[in-house]
């Protein structure tokens, strides 16, 4: 009885006494985000993680034709993802999910950027340089698509935004942002080599192209110019490649690869965070709808090319059967060949980006395809080069060249117009060459023929899309919205 | 071990003084049935004032008695006995429990009380009621059986889920009550054998405030079955075996009607049509049909209860299987329970309790509830393919959109089994300090280990499936959980003269949760073949196919509770609790809760006292607050666990680093605060009981994932929104039940119980910036179609308002903005007045997933050897989202199709069908639909074989019975059953094919022994 007695007494005191101290608890094999970056192996893999919201680009690209008078928006039917349809007639309002989204993934990849910026000068090491210029490349190429999609927008940079501190910002004027996107540019430009050891990450040759595209946009002809003619320059090594694999497998970071977005096939996905897909969500939505047969996968039946599109080929353009798919023609060339129409169908599909027989796409393979998105490619860089050095009245002939150096690989004959001739056939061979990557509807706005082409454009509202209204009231409702939204 | 509280009336000894004229003395001790002396128990000369009470440890001597003596043992709360003295000089005596409901053990949290006693909202609902519903698991029947609390369904399948609602709910979070099993945190009850179970307690109010932190939803107590001291083994068996069906098919278009439909679609449509023949297309396969079976249900028990001097004891094992109604083997559930509880006494003042208990359960799982579960592909199916082709192969699904497959081959390519151990229970030690104060120690502990295994072969649905696999695999998944509570708890009563009656309870508890998960998946299964579905087997783990997750969550809590009564006429309770959570930062740890009740006994008045209808009557009056930290761990801390995967050199993955979800370091508890008025009624000589709770339950400072600017990084991958202390929301309502019992003449025995409850449910604040959440799915790629804002109750429906079918193309040119419709289609109403329709835009609210009404009735009859029992419960008010139709060109559909629109004046209500541009399938309140119900949950008849009879084969009682469970279900609701719900606040009442609740019809027996 004593003992017994002894024990309670013992259990109490211990109860009793118990402290406050029980309920602190360290997480188990969690990082702590504030006490990173220790050796070069920590700046590396956050260095990934910025590298990671280059996927959801995919969005970006996909609502570029869309809106432009390139593709028609399809899907199964009138209201099948509604904010697209809108974006594609030209109804879209404030209130748009797929907007926001594009907002909140761009800002996704700055703010992991900017942690590496934040953390910059705590661990030294050899090549640190190097990181940062790929981190200030991602930068700079998100605040890219931001200002094309909204203008003016607010401009975090070097540190992260933490819950709580973002009602302090406003929105940056476009030519800020621009002189921000230029300076990293510059700066990636400065520490990154011409060749990376491992395919799909930034070289000096991308930052430039880049920069050379964002001038392009300002029209600052001359520095463009000058840029994009570094890049052309054998020193650099590309070089056009055979138009018709360059969007097959074996086209993939070619001579021709300026710049491409990195897509695997090896990780499945779903539909409630198709950002944190590896893999292309523009394939599989652009597919052709209940395809069957030997050539072509499954798709959504999003993003169908126009016959006005179709139409801009010139005969005998080597380009066309790589970049429009005719699906009449190829059910009645291939046999047992089953698809079905969905919503807008026209009977093109965009032969860039759908869905091939035999791609493994893990998981749904609606979203989980590994085409790699030819960001900037060669062929681009030329014709911007020719862009800038028509536009700018710097010389139409050496614009000339790089023209023609694209149409001789579409097995088209020489343009030896100048001056505004040359302007068009410049403009001309931008949509066709390059239809169905995404440049479109920003190529329209920035030269001013958007509402000449594009349905329904309203001319001083649609340049820009809408910030997105929750963004806005989430930041205070203090900033404005676009003009006439 | 519960701390008993016995009472004695004083009184009663002052009433009786001695008579001398006898000469025998007699002794001994008067115990209850756990073996305790009962202080202060009577012991009268039956027929004179003669007479004596017990000492405090229930020893009495009276003397001056002679054999022809009866004396009279009685006490409070307790069967009065008589005894003939005859030879004896020692007379000990057990009195048995008098249980009237008021006297009734009511389990309020460390420690127990008596229902006349209480001043908290509680609800019991006993072991027999339970047994006498033969539910698979406990929710089901809790279903209908008090006020106030709402069980809906997640699934019918075997081991399917329910949700548990106490007085509405109040976040998007998480609104599960704290359930506790003898002490035990509980999180999953399938793994509990409901035959086990003693008694349910729900506290409702701030009484659950003794729970402090984890009390906010309510708590519901759970005690099982006990031994009792001095009692002969009780050995019981009893086993009900059953056959179910589903209580609903839809009715959906045969071949023939849906060739016609699709033809119509075609054409209107301006396509070609599919069918040149519809005739000739017969009724075809009716998916149904072939999917939903007669499935088995079987359950096994057998206890042994007892107890010696010091001991008392209880052994248990059961043994459970159901199959399902939708892919037998393929979907079901078997569970192994075994149980062995003991109480001993070690010393006079020393006790040791033990509960140990171990549940193994399988389960194996087809797709269900969701876009593609085997239902919803039953539903969709086209009527005109077979169920294989020529070659015996399951039909492919061409032409019927991604998502529907051949129900029949998704059953046989699904291949999943989760096995669980579970061992749980508890060591307490109760030690007497000295009389009055008791001091109580005990430890709840649970293990459960969980495998899970799934085959996915390489499988082709038709052109174009989400659910075609490529490339097989294997998921293997261990999760491991450990968790205590250690409490450790001083009691101490006292009763002044019997008018100050004192109780206190001084404790602290410690919880601690951890778990420690792997998951592995491997690619390549040789042969495509279950046989080798191993990891060992699996040809490569491929980078991210093994992960793991663990967590240690803790809480510690101090508390105290003081109840005072006088004369049991005026009560009050008050308690506080300081608790503190690993959930939050260093600076916001502990919070500090505090309620407090009071109870009026009016029947103890003067006044009353002439009142003779009523037998008794208590007002109550309760307010108090409790918290809640139901939220992920470390939500305060920014940590990388987000998604940082990139692809470099080709077609590899690259793992970096990336912020998950946003950090908010300022996090701290969620309140809640409830008022309770409630009244208890007896009256009409005990007959009629009424209890009627009114209250008004205030949740502040909800934590809540709360919508935040783009500019923190919240939608990159992985990433996700802080938790904030943002919004506040009321429930209120009224809860009533009814009982009565009667008997019309010794031979027929009347039982009645009802109960209402009505809710409201209204947002009051939500958090700045966007005022609104959007959540829900409807159709695909749509608008959610729920949106929680300030006025509106959580999950309010948010879409499009219908004003009937354009007749005519004037019509549909007075309407601007719908610029795709033709006549036929849905109007739509402007509803923000702009002049034209959009489809964002003119958007409103248009219903509530929340009953504002439910109910629940029991009738139970018996009549001689035979019983029966029937019972019913409904809800009103909520509304439920049609969303089981796939709605493609080719796709089945429901027989309402026939009452189309097919020219001018045809119809109003239903759109015309074709495949051309049209907003018919936009959401809006043609989905919606009233998810009014009545049903009948259970009928029962049993017939108890004559104890004569049985004494004959060694038997105490033997009762037979058959029973039919969910026989019928009153509701114009279309989809399968109207009371199922994901149980997600803000995606509830949207029915994407809800597997129904099995009809069962059984054959059971109890034999005792």
């Amino acid at each position: 009885m004593k003992t017994a007695k002894n024990i309670i007494i013992g259990i109490l005191a211990l109860a009793f006494t118990a402290c406050d101290d029980y309920v602190n608890v360290d997480p188990i094999a969690e990082i702590n985000s504030e006490s990173y970056f220790n050796s070069e192996a920590d700046y590396q893999q956050a260095l990934i993680g910025a590298y990671d919201a280059l996927q959801s680009t995919y969005l970006n690209v996909i609502l570029s034709e869309i809106a432009s008078d390139n593709s028609l928006c399809g899907g199964e039917n009138a209201n099948d993802v509604t904010s697209w349809q809108e974006i594609d007639d030209m109804e879209h309002t404030v209130v748009n999910s797929e907007l926001r989204n594009v907002w909140k993934w761009m800002y996704g990849g700055i703010n992991r950027v900017n942690y590496i910026f934040e953390f910059r000068d705590k661990t030294e090491f050899e090549g640190k340089d190097e990181v940062l210029g790929q981190a200030a490349f991602l930068r700079a190429y998100y605040y890219f698509e931001l200002v094309k999609f909204f203008g003016d927008v607010p401009m975090p940079i070097d540190k992260r935004t933490q819950f709580g501190e973002e009602s302090g910002f406003g929105r940056t004027p476009k030519s800020e942002v621009y002189a921000q996107i230029e300076k990293d540019l510059i700066f990636a430009a400065d520490n990154l080599p011409i060749v990376q050891a491992e395919l799909g990450r930034v070289t000096k040759g991308a930052a430039k192209a880049l920069l050379g595209k964002a001038y392009l946009y300002q029209e600052k002809f001359q520095p463009a110019a000058t840029v994009l003619q570094e890049i052309i320059d054998p020193s650099y090594g590309y070089d056009l490649a055979d138009f018709g694999t360059l969007f097959l497998p074996e086209g993939e970071n070619g001579i021709e690869s300026v710049f491409e977005v990195q897509y695997s096939d090896q990780e499945g996905a779903g539909f409630d965070c198709l950002q944190c897909s590896e893999g292309n969500v523009l394939v599989g939505f652009s597919g052709i709808r209940g395809y069957n047969g030997p050539v072509y996968a499954d798709g959504f039946g999003f993003n169908i090319p126009t016959q006005g599109l179709v139409d801009q080929f010139e005969t005998g353009d080597a380009r066309f059967e790589h970049t429009i798919l005719d699906i009449e023609a190829h059910a009645t060339a291939n046999a047992g060949v089953e698809y079905s129409e969905g919503w807008e169908h026209t009977g093109y599909f965009n032969n860039k980006y759908i869905p091939r027989k035999g791609e493994q796409s893990i998981g749904d393979t609606h979203i989980t395809n590994n085409r790699n998105y030819r960001s900037i490619r060669f062929a681009d860089v030329l014709l911007m080069a020719a862009e800038a050095l028509n536009r700018g009245g710097i010389d139409d002939s050496q614009a000339q060249i790089y023209l023609n150096r694209v149409r001789e690989r579409a097995d088209l004959g020489n343009v030896n117009a100048t001056g505004a001739a040359l302007t068009e056939a410049i403009y001309h061979e931008r949509r066709v060459e390059l239809a169905g990557e995404g440049h479109r509807f920003y190529d329209l706005v920035r030269i001013g023929m958007a509402a000449d082409n594009i349905p329904n454009f309203v001319a001083g509202k649609h340049e820009l899309f809408p910030i997105p209204q929750e963004e806005i009231d989430l930041l205070g409702g203090t900033i404005s919205n676009n003009n006439n939204y | 071990m519960k701390l008993k509280l016995y009472i004695s009336i004083a009184l009663m000894s002052l009433l009786v003084h001695p008579v001398v004229s006898q000469d025998l003395n007699i002794s001994g001790k008067i115990t209850d049935s756990n073996g305790e002396g009962l202080p202060f128990a009577s012991i009268v000369v039956k027929g004179t004032t003669n007479g004596t009470t017990c000492d405090l440890d229930g020893n009495y001597s009276i003397a001056n008695i002679n054999q022809q003596d009866v004396l009279v043992y009685s006490s409070v709360g307790f069967v009065t006995q008589e005894v003939l003295v005859g030879s004896q000089s020692i007379i000990n005596i057990t009195l048995s429990d008098d249980i009237t409901s008021l006297e009734e053990v009511v389990v309020i949290g460390y420690g127990t009380t008596k229902e006349k006693e209480l001043t908290g909202a509680v609800s019991v609902v006993k072991g027999d009621a339970i047994e006498a519903l033969n539910p698979t698991r406990v929710e089901q029947a809790l279903q209908g059986q008090t006020p106030g609390v709402d069980i809906t369904s997640q699934s019918g399948s075997p081991g399917g889920g329910f949700n548990i609602r106490i007085r509405g709910i109040s976040t998007n979070g998480d609104n599960k009550p704290l359930v506790l099993v003898d002490g035990v945190v509980y999180e999953n009850l399938g793994s509990l054998n409901p035959s086990s179970i003693e008694s349910i307690n729900i506290l409702k109010d701030a009484s659950s405030g003794i729970y402090g932190v984890r009390g906010a939803n309510g708590v519901i107590l759970i005690t099982t079955k006990k031994g009792k001291r001095n009692s002969k083994p009780e050995i019981s068996v009893s086993s009900y075996y059953g056959v179910q069906e589903t209580s609903r098919k839809l009715p959906v278009l045969n071949a023939f009607e849906y060739g016609v439909l699709a033809n119509e679609a075609f054409a209107a449509g301006n396509s070609a049509v599919p069918f040149s023949d519809p005739v000739a297309l017969g009724t075809g396969t009716d998916w149904q049909d072939l999917v939903f079976e007669k499935a088995p249900i079987q359950n096994y028990d057998f206890q042994v209860r007892g107890g010696g001097e010091s001991t008392s004891y209880s052994f248990g094992a059961g043994y459970f299987s159901q199959e399902g109604i939708v892919g037998l083997d393929k979907a079901s559930y078997d569970r192994l329970t075994v149980n062995f509880n003991s109480n001993t006494k070690l010393s006079e003042k020393l006790s040791l309790d033990l509960i140990t208990n171990y549940t193994g359960s399988e389960r194996k799982t087809l797709n269900e509830n969701s876009i593609g579960s085997v239902l919803f592909n039953a539903v969709n199916m086209a009527p005109t393919m077979a169920p294989y082709d020529a070659n015996g192969d399951f039909t492919l699904a061409n032409g019927l959109g991604s998502e529907v497959i051949n129900p029949l081959a998704q059953m046989a390519n699904t291949y999943n089994d989760t096995w669980a151990n579970r061992v749980f229970g508890r060591i307490g030690l109760n030690y007497e300090i000295f009389k009055g104060l008791t001091v109580e120690s005990s430890l709840n502990f649970d293990y459960t280990n969980e495998r899970f295994k799934e085959f996915i072969p390489i499988v082709n649905y038709g052109t174009g499936k989400v659910f075609n696999q490529v490339e097989s695999s294997v998921n293997e998944n261990q999760k491991n959980f450990w968790s205590y509570t250690w409490d450790n708890v001083l009691f101490y009563e006292k009763s002044i003269s019997s008018d100050h009656n004192i109780k206190a309870t001084l404790g602290t508890s410690s919880y601690r949760t951890r778990g420690e998960h792997l998951f592995t998946t491997g690619w390549g299964i040789p042969n495509n073949s279950v046989e080798f579905a191993d990891i060992s087997r699996a040809n490569e783990i491929r980078i991210g196919g093994a992960r793991s997750e663990q967590f240690d969550q803790r809480l510690m809590s101090y508390f105290a509770r003081a109840e005072y009564n006088y004369k049991y006429k005026y009560l009050i309770s008050v308690m506080a609790r300081r608790d503190g959570s690993s959930r939050f930062g260093p600076e916001d740890k502990f919070g500090v809760f505090a309620s407090g009740s009071l109870g009026w006994v009016m029947t103890e008045e003067d006044f009353m006292s002439n009142v003779d209808a009523i037998d008794f009557a208590k007002l109550r009056v309760s307010y108090g607050t409790t918290g809640n930290d139901k939220i992920g761990d470390f939500r305060y801390l920014s940590s990388l666990n987000g998604e940082g995967v990139y692809v470099f050199d080709g077609n590899s993955l690259s793992i970096g680093t990336a912020t998950g979800g946003l950090s908010n370091p300022l996090i701290h508890w969620e309140k809640n605060n409830q008022f309770n008025i409630g009244l208890d009624l007896e009256f009409l000589n005990g007959h009629f009981g009424l209890t009627a709770d009114y209250f008004i339950k205030t949740t502040e400072d909800l934590l809540l994932e709360v919508p935040v600017s783009g500019l923190t990084g919240v939608g990159a991958p992985g990433g996700a929104s802080p938790v904030a202390n943002a919004g506040s929301v009321r429930n209120k309502g009224l809860e009533v039940a009814l009982s009565y019992t009667g008997t019309v003449n010794d031979q027929l025995k009347i039982n009645v119980g009802y109960n209402i409850t009505t809710l409201n449910n209204n947002t009051l604040s939500l958090n700045d910036g966007v005022s609104f959440i959007d959540a829900g799915g409807f159709g695909i790629g749509q608008l959610p179609p729920t949106r929680w804002v300030v006025g509106q109750p959580l999950g309010a429906f948010y879409g499009l308002v219908t004003d009937g079918v354009f007749q005519t193309e004037e019509e549909v040119a007075a309407a601007p903005g719908q610029t795709d419709a033709s006549p036929g289609d849905i109007r739509y109403v402007d509803v923000d007045g702009d002049g034209t329709w959009n489809n964002e835009k003119d958007r409103t609210f248009i219903g509530s997933p929340i009953p504002s009404l439910s109910m629940g009735l029991t009738v139970s009859l018996d009549y001689k050897n035979f019983d029966f029992s029937a019972f019913a419960n409904g809800g009103f008010g909520n509304d439920v989202v049609r969303n089981y139709e796939r709605n493609l060109p080719l796709t089945n559909k429901t027989s309402y199709y026939t009452q189309r629109w097919t020219g001018e004046g045809s119809t109003n209500s239903f759109p015309r069908i074709t495949t051309g541009a049209n907003d018919n399938d936009l959401f809006s309140d043609f989905w919606l639909e009233s998810g009014d119900y009545v049903r009948i949950k259970n009928i029962q008849l049993g017939y108890t074989i004559p104890s004569n009879v049985m004494k004959k084969i060694g038997a105490t009682s033997l009762r037979i019975y058959t029973a039919i469970n969910n026989l019928y279900t009153f509701t114009k609701y279309q989809g399968f059953d109207p009371n199922v719900s994901s149980g997600e606040p803000l995606n509830s009442g949207i029915d994407i094919g809800y597997y129904p609740q099995a009809r069962t019809y059984q054959v059971g027996l109890n034999l005792t022994f």
